[in-house]
Formats: C-alpha cells, sequence, structure tokens
C-alpha cells in the first residue's frame, strides 16, 4: 500500500465543498454566539459592576432577572455535550413544539440547526469571556469615566468596552477555533460538512490514509486561517 | 448662588460601619480648602460623596443647586461641575494624551471632535505638556501623567475641582510639577477641595483648612494659622506625624 496523492486530487472538490459549509457553519453560528455572549456576558455581571450611586427598586429586580436568565443559559450548556444539544435542536426541538403549541411539521434543516448549535453553544462560552474581562476593568478607571460626566451607556461604549475587547482577544481565538471543530459533530445530524464529506468518499474508496490526512490538513489551513485574523486583529487594537 | 458646595449634618455609612458623622460645612466659589486627617478617617469618601460616587446616607448634601440624596437621578449633572483628580491618575490607557484631555468636553458637554481638540491642546499647553499630546499614558512619568489626569478634569468646565492625595503616588521630585500646576489653577480661581498631606500647598495656596478624625470634621480654620497653633490634641498629634 502506499500513499497515492491522485485520491487526494479527485477528493478535492468534494473536500473543498465541505469546508465551505463548514466554514459557513462556523461563521454564521459565531457571529449568532458574539451576539449572545455580549448579551448574556454582560447580563450577568448586570449590576455588580456598581460604581457610584447603587441600583435601586425595580433596577435591582432587572439587575437580578438578567443575572439569574445569564447564569442558567451559561451552566445549561457548560454542563451538556454539544452533540446532545445539536441532537435536541435538529430531533427535539419539533416534538417540543409539538407538545407545547400542538404545531406539527416545525423542523429545522440540518445546516440552520447547526448553525444554531454553534451560536448557542459558543455563546455561553462566549459569555464566561465577556465577563472575565469586563470585570478585570480597573474600578478606577470606571470611576474616572464617570468623573468627566459621562452616561453608563457612553462609559460602556468609549471605556470599558474597547478595553475588556482588548483582554477578550485571546481566549476568544481560543474558542473561535474550539467552534470550528466542534462543526464536525454535525455528522451525526447529516450536514455535509468537511468531516462527512471525508466519511463519505471514504466509505466508496476506502483510503482512510490519503482521506483523513487531506481533512486534517484542511482543518489545519481553516483554524491557521482563524488564528492569523485574531493575531492581526490583536496586533491592531495593541496599546503601546 | 456663591454656593458650590454645603453639607447639612451629613452621615454615610458602609453598613455598620460610619465613615462621615455630622458633617456640617460650606464651600464658597473661589475657595481652596484643604483636608486632612488620617487614614480612614473619611476623607476619599467625603470627597467622593461629593462627586456622587458614593451616595450619603443621613442628612443633605447640595452640590451646584443639586440636593443629594433626593435629587440622585441627577448625578451625572453634578459629576459635569465637579471634575476630580484621582491620587492613581487612572488615565484611559487605549487613548492618546489629547484624547484622554479631549474626551470629556466631547462626550461630556457634544462638542464637536474639533473643538474638543483645541480645547485639550489648550489644556495641555498649560499643564506643560504641549509637546506630549500623541503619548500614551504608559509613555508618560507619573507626574506627567497626574497632570494630564488635571487637565482632563479641567477640560469639562467644571466650577469645582476635588483632588484626592494627587502627589501621594509620586516620587518626591514629581511632586512639585503637579504642586505648581494645582496652585496655577488655584490662582485662577477656582474652587478646589483638596486632599493631601503637602502642608506647604495648604499653606500657599489654600484659603481653608480641615482637620478630619474618625469621619467628624474636627477643627477648620485659616491654613497657617491652624497648623501653627492647632486647638485640638488630635491634630496636635498629627501634625507631628506630617510635618
Ligand atoms: N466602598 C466601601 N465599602 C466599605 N467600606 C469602605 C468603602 N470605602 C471606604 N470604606 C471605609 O471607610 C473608611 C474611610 O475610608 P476613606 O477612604 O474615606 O478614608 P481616607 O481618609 O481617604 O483614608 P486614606 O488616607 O487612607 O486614603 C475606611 O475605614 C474604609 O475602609
Ligand atoms: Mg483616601
Amino acid at each position: 500500500m502506499t500513499f497515492e496523492f491522485d485520491i487526494i486530487i479527485d477528493a478535492l472538490p468534494a473536500l473543498l465543498e465541505g469546508a465551505k459549509l463548514t466554514w459557513y457553519i462556523t461563521l454564521l453560528g459565531l457571529l449568532g454566539g458574539m451576539t449572545l455572549g455580549v448579551l448574556a456576558g454582560l447580563g450577568r455581571t448586570a449590576g455588580t459592576r456598581q460604581v457610584g450611586i447603587a441600583a435601586s427598586g425595580i433596577h435591582i429586580a432587572i439587575n437580578r432577572t438578567l443575572q439569574t436568565v445569564s447564569f442558567a443559559y451559561v451552566e445549561l450548556i457548560r454542563g451538556t455535550p454539544i452533540i446532545v444539544q445539536a441532537m435536541f435542536i435538529y430531533f427535539a426541538m419539533p416534538m417540543l413544539f409539538e407538545v407545547l403549541f400542538e404545531v406539527r411539521g416545525v423542523r429545522l434543516d440540518a445546516v440552520t440547526a447547526a448553525v444554531i448549535t454553534i451560536a448557542i453553544n459558543a455563546g455561553a462560552y462566549i459569555a464566561e469571556i465577556v465577563r472575565g474581562s469586563v470585570l478585570s476593568i480597573n474600578k478606577g478607571l470606571i470611576e474616572a469615566g464617570l468623573a468627566t460626566g459621562i452616561t453608563r451607556f457612553q462609559l460602556y461604549a468609549n471605556i470599558v468596552g474597547p478595553l475588556a475587547l482588548r483582554r477578550m482577544i485571546p481566549p476568544l481565538g481560543n474558542q473561535f477555533i474550539i467552534s470550528l471543530k466542534d462543526t464536525s459533530l454535525f455528522i451525526v445530524i447529516g450536514v455535509g460538512e468537511l468531516t462527512r464529506q471525508g466519511q463519505e468518499i471514504m466509505a466508496s474508496n476506502f483510503r482512510a490514509l490519503e482521506i483523513w490526512s487531506a481533512v486534517a490538513v484542511i482543518y489545519l489551513i481553516m483554524t491557521s486561517i482563524l488564528a492569523f485574523a485574531l493575531k492581526f486583529f490583536e496586533r491592531k487594537m495593541r496599546i503601546i | 448662588m456663591n454656593r458650590v458646595v454645603e453639607f447639612i449634618d451629613v452621615g454615610k455609612r458602609f453598613g455598620d460601619l460610619e465613615v462621615l458623622r455630622e458633617i456640617n460645612m460650606k464651600v464658597e466659589f473661589g475657595e481652596v480648602v484643604v483636608i486632612i486627617g488620617p487614614s480612614g478617617s473619611g476623607k476619599s469618601t467625603l470627597l467622593r460623596c461629593i462627586n456622587a460616587l458614593e451616595l450619603i446616607t443621613e442628612g443633605e448634601l447640595i452640590v451646584n443647586g443639586i440636593s443629594m440624596p433626593k435629587q440622585k437621578r441627577r448625578a451625572r449633572e453634578i459629576r459635569l461641575e465637579a471634575g476630580m483628580v484621582f491620587q492613581q491618575f487612572n488615565l484611559f490607557p487605549h487613548m492618546t494624551t489629547l484624547e484622554n484631555v479631549a474626551f470629556g468636553p466631547r462626550k461630556a458637554r457634544g462638542f464637536s471632535r474639533k473643538e474638543a481638540n483645541e480645547i485639550a491642546a489648550d489644556l495641555l499647553d498649560k499643564v506643560g505638556l504641549a509637546d506630549r499630546s500623541g503619548y500614551y499614558p504608559s509613555q508618560l512619568s507619573g507626574g506627567q501623567q497626574q497632570r494630564v489626569a488635571i487637565a482632563r478634569a479641567l477640560a469639562v468646565k467644571p466650577k469645582l475641582m476635588l483632588f484626592d492625595e494627587p502627589t501621594s503616588a509620586l516620587d518626591p521630585e514629581l511632586k512639585e510639577e503637579v504642586l505648581t500646576v494645582m496652585q496655577k489653577v488655584a490662582e485662577e480661581g477656582m474652587t478646589m477641595i483638596v486632599v493631601t498631606h503637602e502642608m506647604s500647598f495648604a499653606a500657599k495656596a489654600g484659603t481653608r483648612l480641615i482637620f478630619m478624625d474618625e469621619g467628624y470634621l474636627i477643627e477648620e480654620g485659616d491654613p497657617k494659622a491652624m497648623m501653627a497653633s492647632p486647638r485640638t490634641e488630635r491634630l496636635q498629634n498629627f501634625l507631628r506625624h506630617v510635618t
């Protein structure tokens, strides 16, 4: 048995199709994940970065609710395997709709389910990253900001946000790469992403060595692109 | 209206800890009030209450006509009129010197970028740092950072400036440049409340000296007279330590 590059050349178009879908799921999923993560991350810090006059009355109740909801979301996702989350969203959700609202036939296509799974899953981890970086911002800077007479929104937009973002980049890069690789799990719900394409070709020609080598290299290239993009962003954002 | 700050039977507690007690005090326009007192006596808390970074728990505190705690929703208006300089400078590390100073005029006062930059450039000139406008805080010495922080607070055009131990984090040779700037600000008629242990500043620039201990306002009067002949034993002891 020899390692035959021709096999890889033949398989390449199908593998690249799969890689394209992997990108699509990853990027769209991470876009959703970032949105959810920022919301839930800020939700978890609601009212904990009280500087200045403490919240009172209704604001305390709102902060508590935001904290509890965000906490429950993060714990639920961190406490269950992503593969179970994917199965739930793809197979169990339609049934849940039937049970709860008596609507039948609500069914997500597999790619949509995959995007949603990545978004929800990455969102929980990103929430922790956001929370950690926001909490790491020096209280003195927050006070100095408020002391200039800006609003709380301006404080977050101009001081807390930009500073927290810089601390988030390394752990975010980590999460982005994990999420990209997690898309390979969607083989279980029949999404034709890279791993699935590899599996199908392998099943027809039994050239496991060539195919899985090629698949691994393509993943490596994709994760390197992500890592490189984040490094570039990090360098651009660096404070002297 | 000449009164900038008025404390009426003010108390402040953190849980069970009483930090300010029965404070009665008025600061008129143009005064330079210097506050001294041992560590933990409540000096910082007093300043932070004025600037609405803390809310008082007893009595009434009127700053520029706004009464706390009744009108606590107007905290931001108070902060616009009360600039604050911190012991640790707290410059925004991701902004240049010019951006730090232009930040308040631009965001809090709504000036255009160009106008804000002009205000900032003028003030940097005034604190002697015109040639450092493109530097980041990490590229400046402590004394330079504190002068930028003073410019940043002045840039919002406050009626009152609060200084919380502005030179305590500085090496002796850097203290002087900051005190000189503060003196200049005082000479221009700015109303100032300064927590400091620099007795020379109190003597030169202060119009009134206040001694605090354990949350009480113990003694107040003309700085030089008080330093020469402290009435209370507590102040006598304290002065022996600082000078
Ligand atoms: N946010 C807070 N929560 C609880 N206690 C506080 C808080 N801020 C200050 N204190 C307490 O209030 C007391 C007075 O503090 P404050 O900082 O006003 O003193 P100070 O006179 O400025 O002291 P120093 O000279 O050390 O700066 C201290 O005992 C301090 O521990
Ligand atoms: Mg203090």
